[in-house]
């Protein structure tokens, strides 16, 4: 761990004149299996390294990255990140963080994890595989079942003094069971992340990725119609996937935000409050510090349906004279940091699931999205998804429907929100998002 | 070097062993605000190395290009290996190319200031067409891809690739009304692209298409006939059929269309192919990533199905030849089944009368992508620009709505196919790995199709 926070130091060092040097340096070793019929299919493994540089000099910023953790790499990629300031634009609102300390967040490492042996992991993703298919007769084949992990090093440090580094351990693991009933295929996906192998659990992954599948069995498309729609925690953390990158306060300056102008106003139904938490404990994206080394912190975005806030970064937030939310993230070290929500999710309503099936009575139950990057527009606010589902008659989930979509202003879905179960789980699909079951009053579903 | 690291990466034992080296160097310019926001050029380089023992394969990669960096890379990748004898690597052959690559302006060798300037050109003219621009971004992006594969079995096959895409995309409001409007050509070839289709017209039209749309109406919601419009609509083709003929699914029978070859799901007018060779197209290529020829392979004969697409690997589990369609994102990736150009081929039908023969349904005259389930066939498509046909005419503009399907189904509403064939360019995702490719298609009647809109009837 010194030994990386060196490497960003020693970049940092070779700051000269009046110019700043910010280095983000990282090493992770990566690995994954994927088993298909009783055995490991593919199994790959890689360990990148390497440090991004960003050289600020006046009010201009030059990046560069590199591979080359050499003295002689080191001294290449500041040249090559100082040349580049002359390329770029200029902007009052550069600055690089002046972070004084970091407070550690907790839970972010599970440190038995690097002892973990290779035909371990491959004997999980084994398992994985003949849970699934062993669940049930009708489950006909299990198209991918992969275990992966990744062991990473992160450090940071500024030509100012800034020196910060950390280390995360992740392992996760998906299961896709394809289900055949005469001529009805249908297909289910689960997955579970956790910081080491040994906290996953094969059975429950493999029990539910088979029932997701079974359950759509014999689904049928319904007519066209107006009505209640219930958001699986799963579809739910998708939606607000949608959203969350127009909540960052740079695509409200730039004009590529739905939610442009509306700060103060109520957006939401009263009962909801989103927040974004960059050190939710065993969130994806927790983290003490940003990729800017801004301090992590919580962040209320909407309380009870007013919009109170946007998520900064540095140069979003200079230019409003206010303070960084740590919402600064990273490709990785061969990308410059850039505004995102950190953990964002809807907190819940004090109600169960139950309660909220209970609620809504007659409602579409949407396990699936089809189509979210084509359906939906977070800047026009449209949104118009194909699902595949259920119904829920009486508050009991009912037959399955498939091949329909449902639509509605993103807006007018958020002012319909009814109820937030307090069944909240975290998606690391593009992000880190909460989806928790919820309740929307009414959207349009086009079917027969 | 090359036959070195393949025999250390056998020297454990296993079936197969292949080296894929890529030197890639890329530029990309953003233009946001009238400022260039991002400027980005790069140098990527590295190696990946697979093995495959049995039905295992193994991967490992690394971006040290040296003896040392390589064997690492090999002992990497033969980690966790079933022991067995060493296999001795045949002799290296080189694979003849399938097409080659005609770049008329090769991009590093054109001034940084020109792309800036056809990045300005696009934004004046999409900020000029209309009072209600309100956001422009304009991006320009070249990449220059070489790579090399060699392989135990004897293959050495070498790909020089340049790859040019202009983007604009334009932000126009209204009152309360945001509206997108968005243009992003690309093709195989050098800084000739922006000769073939000039900047300052694709800010224009993107402009245009924004502005136009500020005049939306809701979407209609449930069955209806829906008329394609030319290029964009290929992304029909690409989620309905291509996916679910990519034989990894095949072999895997998670494709809808497995052990149905030789059925007829189409009307005569159906013809699909799918051409890597195709010489200039955004998704073509010499050689795929695994060494394979590019080619052209036809998917559906006259509405029959007939054919699929294949890398080695699904290929042998086939025992079919491979159809030159293994394709990878980078160095780092394994190569998996991928589409390269998709083309419904044109058809006999006029536009005009295509249009006149829908009395109420919609024209979809842009996409902004489209997803499908291989399993299941199920698809969904988001209409970004569309407009509602009424007696015959179109008759004002409809706000985004997405076209829900299935596969084998929607093949068989297809009740006319025009003449006015052409390409859009898209990238297209699976499996975590991008890829470029392009679809193609004429104006298209599709007797039956559900639009999602938010106006139940």
């Amino acid at each position: 761990m010194t030994e990386l926070v060196d490497v960003a130091r020693a970049i940092a060092d070779r700051a000269t004149g009046n110019e700043q040097v910010e280095a983000f340096v990282t090493h992770s070793r990566d690995f994954e299996v994927k088993a298909y019929q009783g055995q490991a299919e593919t199994v790959s493994s890689a360990e990148p390294r390497g440090a991004g540089v960003r050289v600020l000099d006046g009010n201009k910023i030059g990046f560069a990255f590199t591979t080359a953790l050499s003295e002689e790499g080191l001294t290449a990629v500041v040249a090559q990140a100082r040349a580049n300031v002359s390329f770029a634009n200029e902007d009052d609102a550069l600055a690089f963080s002046d972070a004084a300390a970091f407070e550690e967040v907790t839970g972010l490492m599970d440190k038995a994890q690097a002892a973990v042996a290779l035909e371990e992991k491959v004997a999980f993703a084994v398992a994985l595989e003949k849970a699934t298919r062993g669940s049930d007769p009708r489950i006909r084949t299990v198209e991918e079942a992969a275990y992966s992990d990744t062991d990473t090093e992160i450090a940071i440090a500024t030509s100012a003094g800034l020196v910060g580094g950390y280390r995360r351990t992740d392992a996760w693991c998906y299961s896709v069971a394809i289900a055949t009933d005469g001529d009805d295929t249908q297909v289910g996906f689960e997955f579970a992340l956790e910081r080491g192998l040994a906290a996953l659990d094969v059975d429950l992954v493999a029990r539910r990725s088979a029932e997701r599948a079974l359950g759509v069995l014999g689904a049928a498309k319904i007519p066209s119609a107006r009505m209640p729609v219930v958001f699986e925690p799963y579809t739910a953390g998708q939606f607000l996937g949608v959203m969350g990158g127009v909540l960052t306060a740079e695509a409200v300056q730039k004009g590529r935000s739905l939610f442009a102008g509306k700060l103060g106003e109520e957006i939401a139904a009263p009962g909801a409050t989103l927040v974004d938490d960059g050190r939710a404990e065993g969130a994806p994206g927790a983290a003490p510090w940003d990729a800017e080394g801004t301090p992590t912190q919580r962040t209320n975005v909407i309380e009870s349906g007013r919009l109170v806030s946007y998520l900064y970064d540095i140069p979003s937030a200079r230019r409003e004279h206010r303070s960084s939310t740590g919402n600064a993230a990273r490709a990785g070290f061969k990308s410059a940091p850039g505004p995102s929500p950190s953990n964002m999710a809807f907190a819940g309503t004090g109600h169960s699931r139950t309660e909220v099936l209970a609620q809504a009575g007659r409602a579409l139950v949407v396990q699936d999205f089809h189509g979210v990057h084509s359906g939906a527009n977070p800047i026009s606010g449209d949104f118009s998804v194909g699902v595949t589902g259920h119904l829920l008659e009486g508050g009991v989930v009912g037959r399955p429907v498939k091949e329909v979509t449902i639509a509605a202003p993103m807006l007018e879905i958020l002012r319909g929100i009814v109820a937030i179960a307090d069944d909240r789980r975290w998606l690391p699909f593009g992000g880190s998002y909460g989806g928790a079951t919820t309740l929307v009053a009414e959207m349009t579903v086009a079917g027969l | 070097m090359v036959a070195k690291t393949l025999a250390e990466a056998l020297a454990g034992g296993g079936d197969f062993a292949e080296i894929f080296v890529e030197d890639k160097v890329s530029s990309a310019l953003k233009l946001e605000g009238s400022k260039v926001e991002d400027v980005a050029s790069g140098r990527d380089a590295g190696a990946g190395i697979r093995i495959i023992a049995g039905e295992r394969s193994t991967y490992a990669y690394t971006n040290l290009l040296t003896e040392e960096g390589l064997a690492e890379a090999a002992r990497a990748a033969r980690a966790g290996l079933d022991r067995g004898d060493a296999l001795i690597p045949a002799e290296l052959m080189r694979v003849e190319s399938g097409r080659v690559d005609r770049v008329g302006r090769r991009p590093e060798e054109v001034d940084p200031a020109e792309k800036v300037d056809a990045l300005r050109a696009a934004d004046d003219a999409a900020r000029s067409a209309g009072t209600e621009v309100r956001q422009v971004v304009t991006s320009y992006m070249d990449v220059r891809q070489k790579i090399l594969v060699a392989s135990s079995d004897g293959r050495w096959a070498e790909d020089d690739r340049t790859r040019v895409r202009f983007a604009v995309q334009v932000i126009a409001a209204r009152a309360d009304q945001i509206m997108t409007g968005f243009e992003a050509p690309g093709h195989s070839g050098g800084f000739e692209l922006l000769e073939e289709k000039p900047a300052a017209q694709l800010g224009a039209s993107a402009a245009q298409k924004a502005i136009r749309l500020l005049d939306a109406r809701s979407s209609p919601a449930g069955e209806f006939p829906v008329v394609l419009a030319p290029g964009t609509g290929g992304v029909l083709i690409h989620e309905a059929c291509g996916h679910g003929l990519e034989a990894d699914t095949l072999v895997k029978e998670a494709s809808v269309y497995a052990n149905r070859h030789g059925e007829r799901l189409g009307k005569d007018i159906v013809t699909i192919v799918d051409d890597g060779s195709d010489p200039g197209a955004w998704g073509s290529f010499g050689v795929d990533d695994e060494g394979t020829p590019s080619q052209r392979t036809v998917l559906f004969d006259q509405g029959v199905l007939v054919g699929h697409m294949s890398d080695l690997r699904s290929a042998k589990k086939i025992g079919h030849p491979p159809t030159g369609n293994g394709r990878r994102q980078s160095y780092a990736h394994l190569p998996i089944v991928r589409m390269t150009n998709t083309y419904l081929l044109p058809g006999p039908d006029d536009r005009d009368s295509i249009i006149r023969s829908v009395d109420r349904g919609v024209y979809a005259a842009t996409f902004s992508g489209g997803e499908v389930n291989p399993a299941t066939g199920n698809f969904v498509f988001g209409m970004s620009e569309a407009y509602m046909i009424e007696g015959g005419e179109l008759t004002y503009p409809i706000r985004g709505a997405n076209l829900i399907g299935n596969g084998p189904q929607v093949l068989g509403v297809i009740d006319a196919v025009g003449s006015d064939f052409d390409r859009k360019e898209g990238v297209c995702g699976k499996d975590g790995q991008h890829a470029p490719v392009t679809n193609g298609m004429a104006t298209v009647l599709l007797r039956k199709m559900t639009v999602g809109g938010t106006e139940a009837s």
